[in-house]
C-alpha cells in the first residue's frame, strides 16, 4: 500500500516535470524543432544574453512584479490590521470583495479591468493611450492583494491579542506597538503573500494579456506571440535559467527556514533573532529590488528624452537580423538617433481593426492589408498623410498608384503600399498527390486529407476562399451567398485540423499537417525549411491577390515620426533588404536589385503577369457585411460539426449526466442524513 | 485598536477592491448589453449566447472531468506527502508548486511538442517499430493539459488539509478497531472533504476558462468557452466576449457557491 | 481478582538512538486501576502507547493474557485508549463518535442504540447524543472520550493524561467520577499522569517512572511513606532528604547526632539518605528539641503553615498548625517512625534541601503539562 504509494506519486512527479525536461533539452538543442534532438549547443544562452529586447521584455516583467508586490505588501497588510478590527459582519463583507478576483476565472478578472480601463479612459476621459503601464500595474496589483490579505490575516488571528495590550501596557504608542509587535508577528505572513503576489505578477499572463497596451509589454504576454508562431530557442534558455533561479530560491528558502526551525527546537533563547532576520532578509530584499527599479526607471528616463514611435505590423513581417538579413529596426533607429522604436505585432486585419477600434492604445504605423485600409478610410479611422515626408514614395511602381488598381485608396492619401501578394495553397509533396490539386480550392475540403487540413483563421481569407470555390465575387454583399458560403465552411470543419494564422509555421514545416491556405510570401519562408513543401495557386477558381500599405491611423501622436518611418521603408534598398527576411514581393521594382536571386526570381513571390490578371483583390464591404461575416465565421468556428466531434461529445454529456446525478443524489442523501439526526433529537 | 482606526486603515483597500473588482464586473455588464456600432442598450448579445451554449458545455464537461482525474490522481500524492518527515514534507510541497510559477503557455507548448503526430512520444514510438498514436487535437489532449496545468492546485490544499487531520484521530480510530483501509474510509477522507472540495473549485475554475490549452493540444472540435471569449474579445466584437464572459462569471460563482456549501467553509480556498 | 492480564518484559524503546525506555518489566493484574506516574518525559505515554499497540518496541516483549502481541495492530487489541485532549472526531456528533468502535465491529444497530445509551447514562452526557464535538465543553468531551472506549466493553482500558486539559474543580469530580466507572465496570485501567495526587487518590498500584526507568512500584501509601529512592520521596508529596550515616539496624546518625529508626537491613556505617516528611515533625520549645534551628521564611497555606527552617545551614520544609516568627528559634522533636531510610542513589543529594525555597513550589510540576512528544 505505502509502497504503490510511493510508486505513484513518483509517477505524478514524473508526469509534472516532464515538460520542463522537454523545455530544457530543447534549450541545448542546435535544431529549432523542439521534437528532434540535433545536437548539443550553449549557442542558444549565448544569444539570449545579446537580445536585448529579450531581456528587457524580463526587466519589464520584473519591474511590474516588483512594483505590484511592494504596493500589495503596503496596502495588503495595512488593510489587513484594518479588516481584523472590523465589525464582523463587515469584516465578512470586505473578506468576499476579497475573493472576488480569487474565484473569478483569469479572463473575466482581465476582460472587466480592460473593459473599466477602456471605458473610464477612452470613453469617459478621451485619452487614446488608456492601457499603459499604470494600469497594467493596477491589474496586478488588484489580483496580487488578496494573496497578502489571505496570508496576513490568519497570521493576526493566531496572534495573542493581549501582546499588543501589553506592549502598550509597557508604554507603546498603537503605532510603536504595531511595529515593534504586530509587524514581527505577522512577518511571516507578509512574506508568504508578497512572495505569492510576485511569482503571480511574474508569471501571469492571461490578465496582463487583455490589459495590455503597445508601449509596455512583459514576457509572458510576448511569449503568447511566440508560441503562436515559431518559438526562438533562446525562449527555451531562458525558461532553463528561470527554472533554475526559482528551483534555487526555493530551496533556499526551505533551507533557511528549516534551519531556523531548528534554533528555535534547540534553543529557545535565540528564537526571537528569527523574526529579526526574516525582518533583515525582507530589507535586504527590498533595498535590491529597490535597486532594480531605480535601474528601470533610469533606463526609462534615458528613453524618454527620444521620441517613441510606436509600430504595429504583422507578426513576422519584418527583417529582424536573423539569418544574415538586416535588421531593419536597428537601422533605422541608427539612422534616426532621435526616435525609439516600439514594436508589436498583430496576426490578423480584424485583431488591428478591433485594437485599434476598441481604443485604449497609441499607434503610429500600421500595416493593414488593401480592404481593411478602405473600410477605416470608410470610418475615419486614418490620417492624411504628407507625401512632402515621403520622397521616396517616388520609387513605389506606377501600378500601385493607379486608382484602378487601388480600389482601396484611389486618391492616394492614405497609404504607401509595403508589400503585395497572394494568397495560395501550400502543401506537402510528400503527403499530397498533385493530381488533387486539380480540386483547386476544393483540395482543403478532401475526406482523403481529413485532420491534416489547415485553415486560414480569419473571417475575410476564409469567406474568400470558399466564395472562389462557388464561383461567388468575393467582394459580394449578398446575404443568401454568404449564408451558403458558411454552410460550405461548416462542411469543410470535420476535415479541418486546426484553424490558424502564424501557427501555421510549425505545423507545416514539421509535417503535422499537410495542406493549408496561406500568403505566398509565408509559403516561401516556410519552403525554405521544409523543402518538401509547395506552394499552387488554383488560377481557375481566382485567388486573391492583395496589397498591405502603411498608414497612419487617427490616434497616432508622432506623426511626422511615423512618416519618416515610412519614407525609410520605400527606400529600395531597405525595401529589398526587408523583403529577403519576408519573402514577399516589393511594390518597388528597383527593390528587386537588392534582393537575393532567387526571391527576384521566383514565380511564388513574383506570379507572371498573366496569373496575375486571374487574382482578384478584396474591396471595402460595408460595415454590416464585415461584421456579419465575422461573427457568421465565428459561429463555423465555435459551433458544433453533426459528425466530427459528435460522439465525443455524447459521451461527455452521458459523462455530465452521471456526474450530475451523482451530485443530486450526495446532496439529497446529506440532506436526508440531517433530517434524520433532526428527527432524532 | 478603535473601531474607527479600523475602519480608516482598510478604507483605501476597500475603495481599491471596489474600484477594480466590483465596478469592472458593472462594466462588463454594461458592454453585454450595449451594441458594438451604435453602444445603444441591446438584448442581442444576450440572445447570440444560445450558439455558444454546446462549447459552453463542453468547457463544463471536460473541466468536470479533469477536476475528478485531478483528485483521483492528486489525493494519493497529497496523502503521501502528508506523510513523509518534516524536511520531505517541506521539499516536496515546493516540488509540486515549483512548477506553478514557470510560464503555463510554455509548459502547454512541450506537451505538444511530446503529443503531436510527429512529436517526441511518437518518434519514440517509431524507434521501437511501433506504430504511432494518435494523442493531439483530441479532447482527451485537452483534458491531459488542464489535468497537468491544474493538478498542483488540487494537490496542494488537499495536503494542507491532509497534514492538519490530528494524528491521535487515526489512533483512536484504530484503537476502536479500524483496519487501515476503514480508517481511511471512515476518519482521513471525511476530514479531508474540505480540502477535496477546495481543490475540485480551484481546479474547475481556471479549466473551465482557460482559452490556450485547447488551441494548442486541442482541435477545431475541441475549442472551449475562453478561446471563443479572447477571440471575440481580441477581434471584433467586445461586446459579444463581455456577454460571454458574464455567464462564465455567473456560472463560475454558482459552482463555487456550491463548493463552499458543502466545503464547510471557515478553511477559505487559498493555499497556494 | 489478581489474575494477571498484562505483562510487559525487558521492553527497550529508542527514538534515533535516544532511549526513551529502559528495560521496563511489569505485570498487571485483571481488574486493577494502576498509574503510571512521573515527570515529562519519563517514559509513560511511551509505555502506554505500547500497550495500545501505536509504537512498537525496539526490543522485549508485551504480552496479554500470556499471549505475546507485540507485532499486533491496534484495531485488534482488546484495549481503548482515551487520548490526551480525547481526539474525539469532529466530523461526527456525539452519538456517533460513541458508536464508531461498535459501527467497525459491525454490531447490529438496536444493540449499538441501546449500548451508546447505556454508555451515555453511566458518563451522564443522556441527551447530548447529536450535539457537535465543538459545542461541548471540555469535561463534557472528557466523558464522550471515555464513553467512546468504553462502549467498546475493553479489557483494559489506557487513559493517556486524560484530565490534563481540565481545570482543578473540574479535575477532582472526574477523579471521582472514573474511579466510580472503573470500580462499576471492573474493567483494567492503566492510567497515565504526572499529578502525584491524583495518583495517589485514584489507584490501586502505582508505578514511578523516571528517564525511562521505572522507580518504584507499589501502593499508594507504600510509596508515599516507603520510597526507595530520593527521586520518589521528593515526587511524591514533599521531603526534607538529608545525608546520614546508617550505624547499625534501628539507628541512624545525622546532624551530628544518632536517632532510632524503624529501618533495617542496611551495611554498618552505611552513607543512606534519610527522608523526613513535613507533617511528620513536631516543633517544640529550642530547649525541648533534638535540633535547634532558625525560622527563615512562614507562609499560610490554609490548613496549616510551610515554615522554613535553618538547621546548620541546611534548610527544612516543615508543616505544622502553629505559627512560628520568622527569626524565632525553634526546636523539633522527631519519632522514629518519622525517620526513613534509603540507600543511595543517583539521585542523592539532588533533591530535599529547601534552600531556593518559595510558596509556588507545589506548582512547578503543573508545567509539565505538555508531556513528551
Amino acid at each position: 500500500m505505502k509502497r504503490t504509494n510511493r510508486i505513484f506519486t513518483v509517477l505524478i512527479f514524473i508526469f509534472l516535470y516532464i515538460p520542463m525536461a522537454v523545455l530544457v533539452v530543447a534549450s541545448f538543442n542546435t535544431g529549432k524543432n523542439i521534437t528532434v534532438f540535433e545536437g548539443f549547443t550553449l549557442r542558444q544562452y549565448a544569444e539570449l544574453f545579446r537580445d536585448e529586447d529579450l531581456l528587457a521584455l524580463l526587466g519589464n516583467s520584473l519591474l511590474i512584479a516588483v512594483l505590484s508586490t511592494l504596493i500589495c505588501v503596503g496596502l495588503g497588510t495595512v488593510a489587513a490590521v484594518g479588516i481584523h478590527n472590523l465589525k464582523p459582519r463587515m469584516r465578512k463583507a470586505v473578506m468576499s470583495l476579497t475573493n472576488i478576483p480569487m474565484t473569478n476565472p483569469d479572463i473575466v478578472t482581465g476582460i472587466s479591468l480592460s473593459l473599466l480601463f477602456v471605458f473610464v479612459g477612452s470613453k469617459m476621459m478621451g485619452n487614446d493611450n488608456s492601457l499603459n503601464f499604470g494600469t497594467l500595474l493596477i491589474a496586478h496589483v488588484t489580483f496580487g492583494l488578496p494573496y497578502v490579505i489571505l496570508n496576513v490575516m490568519p497570521k493576526l488571528h493566531q496572534m495573542d491579542s493581549s501582546l499588543t495590550d501589553a506592549a502598550m501596557d509597557l508604554g507603546c504608542t498603537p503605532m510603536q506597538s504595531f511595529f515593534k509587535v504586530t509587524l514581527p508577528e505577522i512577518m511571516p505572513g507578509i512574506v508568504t503573500g508578497g512572495i505569492m503576489a510576485f511569482t503571480m505578477s511574474l508569471d501571469d499572463f492571461v490578465i496582463s494579456y487583455f490589459v495590455i497596451g503597445f508601449d509596455f509589454v512583459t514576457l509572458p504576454v510576448e511569449i503568447y506571440t511566440y508560441t503562436r508562431k515559431a518559438i526562438p530557442p533562446k525562449i527555451y534558455a531562458m525558461f532553463t535559467l528561470l527554472f533554475l533561479l526559482i528551483f534555487g530560491l526555493m530551496v533556499a528558502m526551505n533551507l533557511m527556514q528549516l534551519r531556523s526551525d531548528r534554533q528555535k527546537r534547540s534553543k529557545r533563547a535565540v528564537s526571537d533573532s528569527k523574526s529579526k532576520r526574516i525582518f533583515k532578509r525582507v530589507c535586504a530584499g527590498l533595498a535590491a529590488l529597490a535597486l532594480v527599479i531605480g535601474l528601470g526607471s533610469f533606463i526609462g528616463m534615458t528613453r524618454q528624452d527620444k521620441t517613441v514611435l510606436n509600430v504595429y505590423n504583422w507578426g513576422m513581417n519584418i527583417a529582424d537580423g536573423s539569418d544574415d538579413t538586416m535588421d531593419i529596426i536597428a537601422e533605422f533607429e541608427r539612422q534616426n538617433p532621435d526616435i525609439d522604436v516600439r514594436y508589436s505585432t498583430y496576426d490578423s486585419n480584424e485583431a488591428l481593426y478591433s485594437k485599434l477600434k476598441n481604443g485604449g492604445v497609441t499607434v503610429d504605423v500600421i500595416i493593414p492589408s488593401d480592404y481593411m485600409i478602405a473600410r477605416m478610410i470608410d470610418e475615419g479611422m486614418l490620417l492624411e498623410l504628407n507625401f512632402d515626408n515621403i520622397p521616396n514614395y517616388q520609387y513605389v511602381d506606377e501600378i500601385f498608384k493607379d486608382p484602378n488598381t487601388r480600389t482601396y485608396d484611389p486618391e492616394n492619401k492614405y497609404a504607401v503600399p509595403y508589400t503585395w501578394g497572394t494568397v495560395g495553397i501550400i502543401y506537402n509533396t510528400k503527403y499530397v498527390d498533385e493530381a488533387d490539386l486539380a480540386q483547386g480550392w476544393g483540395i482543403l475540403w478532401d475526406e482523403k486529407y481529413a485532420d491534416k487540413i489547415l485553415m486560414i483563421d480569419n473571417a475575410r481569407d476564409a469567406f474568400g476562399i470558399a466564395q472562389y470555390l462557388l464561383g461567388y465575387s468575393v467582394n459580394t454583399t449578398d446575404h443568401d451567398e454568404l449564408l451558403a458560403c458558411v454552410e460550405k465552411l461548416k462542411e469543410q470543419k470535420s476535415v479541418v485540423q486546426q484553424y490558424v494564422m502564424d501557427q501555421i509555421y510549425t505545423t507545416m514545416e514539421n509535417g503535422e499537417a499537410w495542406l493549408a491556405p496561406y500568403y505566398a510570401g509565408d509559403a516561401m519562408l516556410m519552403m525554405d525549411s521544409n523543402p518538401d513543401l509547395a506552394f499552387y495557386l488554383p488560377q481557375d477558381q481566382g485567388f486573391n491577390l492583395f496589397t498591405d500599405a502603411m498608414c497612419i491611423p487617427s490616434c497616432a501622436q508622432e506623426k511626422e515620426a511615423a512618416e519618416r518611418f515610412i519614407n525609410f521603408m520605400t527606400d529600395p534598398e531597405i525595401s529589398g533588404a526587408n523583403m529577403d527576411y519576408i519573402c514577399y514581393a516589393s511594390p518597388i521594382s528597383e527593390a528587386k536589385n537588392y534582393m537575393e536571386e532567387y526571391l527576384a526570381e521566383s514565380e511564388v513571390v513574383y506570379p507572371p503577369t498573366e496569373v496575375q490578371a486571374k487574382g482578384t483583390a478584396f474591396n471595402f464591404l460595408p460595415e454590416e457585411v464585415s461584421r456579419e461575416m465575422d461573427q457568421l465565421f465565428m459561429e463555423v468556428r465555435s459551433t458544433d460539426t453533426a459528425e466530427g466531434g459528435g460522439t465525443e461529445d455524447v459521451i461527455f454529456l452521458i459523462v455530465l449526466g452521471a456526474l450530475a446525478v451523482a451530485g443530486v443524489a450526495f446532496s439529497v442523501s446529506s440532506f436526508v442524513k440531517k433530517v434524520k439526526r433532526k428527527t432524532k433529537k | 485598536m478603535k473601531k474607527n482606526n479600523a475602519i480608516l486603515l482598510s478604507t483605501p483597500y476597500i475603495l481599491w477592491m471596489l474600484a477594480f473588482t466590483l465596478i469592472p464586473l458593472g462594466v462588463v455588464a454594461y458592454y453585454a448589453v450595449t451594441d458594438p456600432v451604435t453602444g445603444a442598450f441591446t438584448l442581442d448579445n444576450l440572445a447570440q449566447l444560445r450558439l455558444y451554449m454546446p462549447v459552453l458545455g463542453r468547457s463544463v464537461g471536460y473541466s468536470i472531468v479533469s477536476a475528478i482525474i485531478c483528485l483521483l490522481l492528486g489525493y494519493p500524492v497529497a496523502y503521501y506527502i502528508a506523510h513523509r518527515g518534516k524536511v520531505a514534507q517541506k521539499m516536496l510541497y515546493m516540488l509540486v508548486m515549483l512548477p506553478m510559477c514557470m510560464s503555463f503557455l510554455l509548459r502547454t507548448l512541450a506537451w505538444k511538442g511530446l503529443l503531436d503526430d510527429t512529436g517526441i512520444i511518437n518518434n519514440f514510438l517509431g524507434l521501437l517499430g511501433l506504430p504511432t498514436l494518435r494523442m493531439v487535437r483530441t479532447p482527451g489532449a485537452v483534458i491531459m493539459g488542464m489535468v497537468y496545468n491544474y493538478l498542483p492546485y488540487m494537490i496542494l490544499p488537499l495536503y494542507s488539509t491532509i497534514v492538519k487531520i490530528d494524528r491521535r484521530l487515526i489512533e483512536a480510530a484504530e484503537d476502536l478497531g479500524c483496519t487501515p483501509v476503514q480508517v481511511f474510509q471512515k476518519v482521513t477522507l471525511p476530514l479531508s472533504m474540505p480540502g477535496i472540495f477546495t481543490g475540485i473549485t480551484m481546479v474547475f475554475v481556471p479549466a473551465v476558462s482557460t482559452f490556450y490549452i485547447s488551441q494548442k493540444l486541442g482541435s477545431a472540435d475541441t475549442s472551449l468557452i475562453g478561446d471563443v471569449i479572447e477571440r471575440f474579445f481580441k477581434g471584433n466584437n467586445m461586446n459579444l466576449g463581455a456577454a460571454l464572459s458574464l455567464v462564465l462569471m455567473v456560472l463560475v460563482f454558482v459552482c463555487t457557491g456550491i463548493m463552499n456549501r458543502f466545503g464547510d467553509d471557515e478553511e477559505g480556498g487559498v493555499v497556494v | 481478582m489478581s489474575k494477571e492480564l498484562i505483562r510487559l518484559r525487558d521492553l527497550v524503546m529508542e527514538f534515533d538512538g535516544e532511549r526513551i525506555l529502559d528495560s521496563i518489566n511489569l505485570y498487571i493484574n485483571d481488574h486493577e486501576f494502576l498509574t503510571l506516574l512521573g515527570p515529562s518525559g519519563c517514559g509513560k505515554t511511551t509505555t502506554l502507547r505500547l500497550i495500545g499497540g501505536f509504537l512498537k518496541a525496539t526490543s522485549g516483549e508485551v504480552l496479554f493474557d500470556g499471549q505475546e502481541i507485540g507485532d499486533v495492530p491496534p484495531y485488534k487489541r482488546q484495549v481503548n485508549t482515551v487520548f490526551q485532549r480525547y481526539a474525539l472526531f469532529p466530523h461526527l456528533d456525539v452519538f456517533d463518535n460513541i458508536a464508531f468502535g461498535l459501527r467497525v465491529a459491525k454490531v447490529p444497530k438496536a444493540e449499538i442504540n441501546e449500548r451508546v445509551h447505556e454508555m451515555l447514562g453511566i458518563v451522564g452526557l443522556r441527551g447530548y447524543e447529536n450535539r457537535r464535538i465543538d459545542a461541548l465543553s471540555g469535561g463534557q468531551q472528557q466523558r464522550v472520550a471515555i464513553a467512546r472506549a468504553l462502549v467498546n466493553r475493553p479489557k483494559v482500558l489506557l487513559l493517556d493524561e486524560p484530565l490534563g486539559a481540565l481545570d482543578l474543580r473540574l479535575r477532582k469530580d472526574m477523579q471521582n467520577e472514573l474511579k466510580r466507572i472503573q470500580q462499576a465496570l471492573g474493567i483494567t485501567f492503566v492510567y497515565v499522569t504526572h499529578d502525584q495526587e491524583e495518583a495517589l487518590s485514584m489507584s490501586d498500584t502505582v508505578v514511578v517512572m523516571d528517564k525511562g526507568r521505572i522507580q518504584q512500584i507499589g501502593k499508594p501509601e507504600d510509596i508515599y511513606n516507603e520510597p526507595k529512592n530520593a527521586f520518589v520521596a521528593d515526587f511524591i508529596g514533599e521531603s526534607n532528604i538529608l545525608d546520614g550515616v546508617m550505624l547499625e539496624d534501628y539507628k541512624v546518625r545525622f546532624f551530628g547526632r544518632t536517632f532510632q529508626c524503624v529501618d533495617k537491613g542496611f551495611e554498618r556505617n552505611e552513607p543512606v539518605d534519610v527522608v523526613i516528611r513535613p507533617e511528620d515533625i513536631d516543633i517544640v520549645p529550642a530547649s525541648e528539641g533534638h535540633l535547634v534551628g532558625t525560622v527563615t521564611a512562614i507562609t499560610f497555606k490554609g490548613l496549616n503553615y510551610d515554615i522554613i527552617v535553618e538547621f546548620r545551614g541546611f534548610k527544612w520544609l516543615i508543616q505544622s498548625t502553629d505559627h512560628c516568627a520568622v527569626g524565632s528559634t525553634i526546636g523539633i522533636r522527631l519519632n522514629p517512625e518519622d525517620i526513613h531510610i534509603m540507600h543511595k542513589s543517583e539521585y542523592s543529594g539532588m533533591f530535599g534541601d529547601y534552600s531556593s525555597y518559595s510558596a509556588e513550589y507545589d506548582e512547578l510540576t503543573e508545567d509539565a503539562g505538555d508531556e513528551e512528544e
